[in-house]
Parts: structure tokens; sequence; C-alpha cells
């Protein structure tokens, strides 16, 4: 076992080789994508000009940024500066390395495989952080809290999400939340079903919408990207990166992304398993790596409807102020995601029907995202302006507050 | 909550609707006809050559100088065919420094210079974009041929024509002579004013 053995070196290399060329092109992918949607939600067409539909155009703008001249500010600290993208970019790679595309499509598994995604995932705030700060610009500085703010505040949800599921299925592997779990009690034996008899989404429909608000809010996408708010902070962390390493900073952002709908998927839309055997489909028996193949396009189709939603909420919603968002997370996505473990945990606990919790969690999550917007709504004045009408409605008739634009 | 839904079917609506854009080079969008191009000649098919006579009142008044004109005797009125006693023998427009502004057009006193629809020229150099009398009249002829231009009055007689209306003038003075012998008896007879105010 702890012989060093040169086999396994390999493996490991070409395995990872294998995977960054796989995101290398699923990133390429998705800015062709997300370029042809946000068009198309937009009445344009899109990139249409380099190669048939616009289709080398990410090859031809990956050409352009890498050939670019890569400037770093003079005041910058040189050696910080410029590991801030890789540390951003290697937490959101290594994520990737115990997602699994289909039962065994994995480059290294991993029974505790959901608190390394969790655990890894927050190692990238670091580098948005010392991108910020080492940028030596107000503007970064400033993205960076707020990146820092913002992404700590919203993996609570997450981690709470995702404990949920561990509780449903008794295991933090992400091959028992497809496949069930047994767990032995004593002389009991308990089974937990995976998602090929259900997918969680329809037992746990509010741990779903949390964990697509709060994912949304950690990838930093609109309409929760404070960080890179270009109206506000010029694009924050990433304001004085150019070229290459700007491009390592693009594409640990969109490897995050599909990340997070490819968790999406695992956790609550069954990942790779078919709705019913592809066999019974097919109608004739498979090989083993014809029902693998079919399961990791399975698993990559319902990703990319997911990216696609994430899409459609970019083309649809404008950016949140930045204390509307902390108000969003703080006050309405964790006391869900809490009460969604809890729900969970007494269900599994006393062992009733899967659907007390979907019976349960529908009517939270409607009187929930109705409470919550209610008070974004309210929140719509700036703090200021609420303060002064509360100064003056104390205030009575004194007239100690002047009357002034707050009215 | 409720508002957020109604906007992601807003998005999805859009999404479905027919776009907008046209592939530029490949798919031209439709001009209208009050569209002002770059200015042009024009060509009287009447009598089978230009408006313009090179008056050069465009000339003068240009405001950015991009045109310039030469006038020579018409041929055509010398064998009688033509109004026009002088007729353009040069035109030249830089199109690079036309502004596009109709000044040529309203001093016009011909309807010899129309802004037309063209306006796809770019060229690479500065001076590429000078165009002569027989660009400048293909520029025109195609604008009368997309737009059906009328001509706002009618051209004069050439001399011919003249001749020939003189002629029909006179006979059917002699016609009208011989029907009616006598028209001043007929006309004097009935009028009441005073033969003074008409010899004042």
């Amino acid at each position: 076992m702890n012989e060093f053995n040169w086999t396994y070196v390999g493996v490991a290399v070409l395995g990872l080789f294998g995977l960054f060329s796989f995101l290398a092109t699923v990133v390429l992918s998705l800015t062709w994508y997300e370029r042809k949607m946000l068009a198309r939600i937009q009445m344009r067409s899109g990139p249409s000009r380099v190669g048939p539909h616009g289709l080398l155009q990410p090859i031809a703008d990956v050409f352009k940024l890498v050939t670019k001249e890569d400037i770093r500010p003079t005041n910058s600290s040189g050696l910080l500066f410029w590991s801030a993208p890789l540390i951003v970019f290697v937490s959101a790679f290594l994520v990737w390395l115990t997602v699994p595309f289909a039962d065994g499509a994995v480059v290294a598994p991993q029974e505790l495989g959901l608190l390394y995604i969790v655990a890894i995932s927050t190692v990238g705030i670091v580098g948005l952080l010392l991108a910020g700060y080492t940028s030596s610009s107000k503007y970064s500085v400033l993205g960076g809290i707020r990146a820092a703010a913002q992404l700590v505040s919203y993996e609570i949800p997450i981690i709470v999400v995702v404990l949920a599921i561990a509780v449903l299925v008794q295991s933090l592997d992400l091959r028992d939340v497809i496949l069930g779990n047994e767990v032995t009690i004593g002389e009991r034996v308990l089974s937990f079903d995976g998602q090929g008899a259900i997918p969680f989404a329809f037992i746990m429909p509010l741990g779903l919408i949390v964990f697509i608000l709060a994912g949304l809010a950690e990838l930093g996408r609109t309409p929760f990207d404070i960080h890179h708010a270009e109206s506000e902070v010029v694009g924050g962390p990433f304001l004085e990166y150019s070229g290459a390493h700007w491009a390592v900073f693009f594409l640990a952002e969109y490897i995050n992304t599909f990340v997070i709908a490819a968790l999406t998927v695992l956790l609550f839309f069954g990942g790779w398993s078919w709705p019913s055997p592809p066999e019974s489909v097919f109608g004739t028996a498979l090989e083993e790596w014809q029902t693998d193949a079919l399961g990791v396009g399975w698993f990559l189709f319902k990703t990319y409807m997911v990216v696609g939603l994430f899409f459609w909420f970019r083309g649809t919603y404008p950016r949140l102020r930045i204390d509307q968002l902390m108000a969003f997370g703080w006050k309405s996505l964790i006391p869900l995601s809490f009460v969604n473990f809890i729900l969970m945990s007494i269900v599994i606990f006393y062992e009733w029907p899967l659907w007390v919790m979907t019976a349960f969690s529908v009517p939270i999550l409607v009187l929930g995202l109705y409470i919550g917007s209610r008070r974004t709504a309210r929140l719509a004045d700036p703090t200021t302006v609420q303060m002064y009408r509360r100064a003056r409605r104390e205030d009575g008739g004194n007239k100690l507050i002047p009357e002034g634009s707050g009215d | 909550m409720l508002n957020s839904m109604k906007a992601l079917r807003v998005t999805l609506g859009t999404m479905m609707r027919k776009k907008v854009t046209a592939e530029y080079p490949k798919e031209h969008l439709p001009i209208q006809d009050r569209y002002m191009g770059f200015p042009a000649l024009l060509w009287d098919d009447v009598r089978d050559e230009p408006f313009c006579t090179g008056c050069m009142v465009c000339v003068r008044y240009c405001p950015t100088q991009c045109m310039s004109a030469e006038m020579t005797d018409n041929t055509q009125f010398a064998e009688g065919d033509s109004h026009r006693k002088k007729i353009i023998k040069t035109f030249e427009i830089n199109l690079s420094r036309c502004i596009l502004c109709g000044i040529c057009v309203d001093v016009c006193n011909f309807d010899a210079i129309e802004m037309s629809h063209e306006h796809e020229r770019s060229e690479r150099e500065r001076d590429a974009n000078r165009v002569d009398l027989p660009e400048l009249l293909k520029m025109g002829t195609k604008f009368q041929k997309d737009t059906g231009w009328k001509q706002s009055k009618p051209n004069l007689p050439s001399p011919k024509e003249r001749a020939v209306i003189a002629e029909a003038k006179a006979a059917k003075e002699a016609a009208e002579a011989a029907a009616n012998p006598e028209p001043e008896a007929s006309a004097e007879s009935p009028s009441d004013s005073p033969p003074e105010a008409t010899a004042t």
C-alpha cells in the first residue's frame, strides 16, 4: 500500500491531463453557449462570423487573450499578484477530481467526496481576496472584500443543504447519493434509496431552490455578481489583470459554474442514472462501457440544461445591491436551509416515508420565498432612508429632524 | 416572487421571437425612399442626355468644396434635338469629402442632381472615392429606376420642336381665320365697358 508505484503516478497524471482538456473544452463551449443564449434573449444572433454559427469564436477569444500583453501594476506585489489566479483556478479544478461522470468514471473516488468538494471550493475565496489585495487598486480591494463577504455568507446554505442530502442517504460519497446506501446498526440493516428510484428534487424542493440560489451567489453570477459589479467596482478583483492571467480567472469562473450545475444534477436530478434503465429504452442488452457512455452523455446533457438555467437568469435579472444581497443570504436562505435540514433529520430519524418531506417543504418554500420577497421589496430603500424614517416616526411632532428627501 | 417568475416568462418569450439582426454582407435591409445617400447626376430619357448643364451652382454652394464641373457646347442643340445650349463635359465629386448635406440638390435649377440611395462606398484610401461623370450618371440612373423618379417640370421645347409648334400654331391660326372671317365684330357687340377703359 505504501510502496511508491509509478503506474499509479502515471495514471494520475493522465487522468489530470484528461480532466483538464475536458474542462477546457467545456469552458469554451460554455462561453459560446452563454453568448448565444444571451443573444437570443435580446433577439440578437450572437457570434456568427468565426466558423459555422460562430462555433470557433471561443478559440479566437482564447488566442486573443493569450497573445495580449500581460500588464502588472507597478505597485502590485509580484509573486502574490501572479499566484492569485492560479489559486482560484486550482481550487476550481481540484473539485472536479471527485465529481463522478458515471458509475466509476471519476478521477479520484472518495468516500468523503461531499466534504472534499465543500472544503476545496472554499479555497477559491483566498485567491479572490489575494487578487484584490495585491492589485494595489482601491476597486480591487473593495471587490475582493465583497467577494469574501459574499462567498463566506453563501457557503453556509450550500453546506447545510449538502448536509441534508448526506442525512438523506447516510453517506458523504457521491456514488451513494446516486446509487443508494445500506447502513448496519446493530442487527438492523437500513437501506436508503438513491436517485435511481426518485430524484431528490422531488423529495426536497426547498433544498433544491436554496442550493441553486446560493450556488448562483457562490459563483458570483447575475443577479448576485456583487464582487465584480462593473458599474460599482469596475470588475472587482479582476480589474488589474489582463491577458493570460485574466483568462485563468475566466477559466476558473466557468469551471465553477459547471461544478455548481453538475452538483445540482448529482444531488437533485439523479446524476447519470436514466429515468428507466437504458436496456429498456434501446431494447437490447448493452455492454458495460455503452451504459457508462450513455450515463456520461445523460449527465452532461442535464448539466448543460442547468447551466442554461443560470444563463437564462443572467439574461433576466438585474444585479442586487450589496445590502440586499447580504439580507437575502442571511435572512432568507440560511433559515430556509436550516429548516430543510431539520425537517430532513426528523423524517429520517423517525423513519417516516419521504413524501412527508415533500409535503412539508413545498408550503414552507412558497411561504418563505413570499415573505423573503416582501422583505426585499421593503429593503428597496437604502438603509439610511429607513433610519431617517424611523427617527422621524419616533420624533413625533417635535420636528427635531428636518424634512428632507427621505420622505 | 411572482414578478420574478413573470420576468423569466418575458425573457423566454423574447428568446422565442424572431431575431432582429441582419447578417449584413449577406443580407441588406430595404432602404427607405426618402433615404439620402451620396449625390448623383440624373439622366434625361427624353433627350437622351444628362439634365446637368454644368452651370456650377452646386459647385459654388458646396460647403465642403468636394465638386468640380466643366461645361461644353451641346451638339444636340446644334442639331436641334435638345433645348440645352450647354451640357456637362466633366463632373467629379470627391465622395470622401461629401457630407451628404443636400444643398447641391436644393440649389439646382434643372433637376440634374439628386441624393441617391448609394451608401456602401467604403474605401481604404482617402482619394479612392473620387467619382467621375459616367459613374455619377450610373448611380443616378440606378436611383431613377429604383424609385420611379419623375421630373418636377417638363422640358422646354428644342429648336426642332419649337419649329413644329410654330408651324402648328400658324396652321391653326390660318384655319381659325378661315372658319371665322370676322371675329372682331362678334366680340365687340355685347361689351358693356366703355372703350376708353380698354384703351388705357
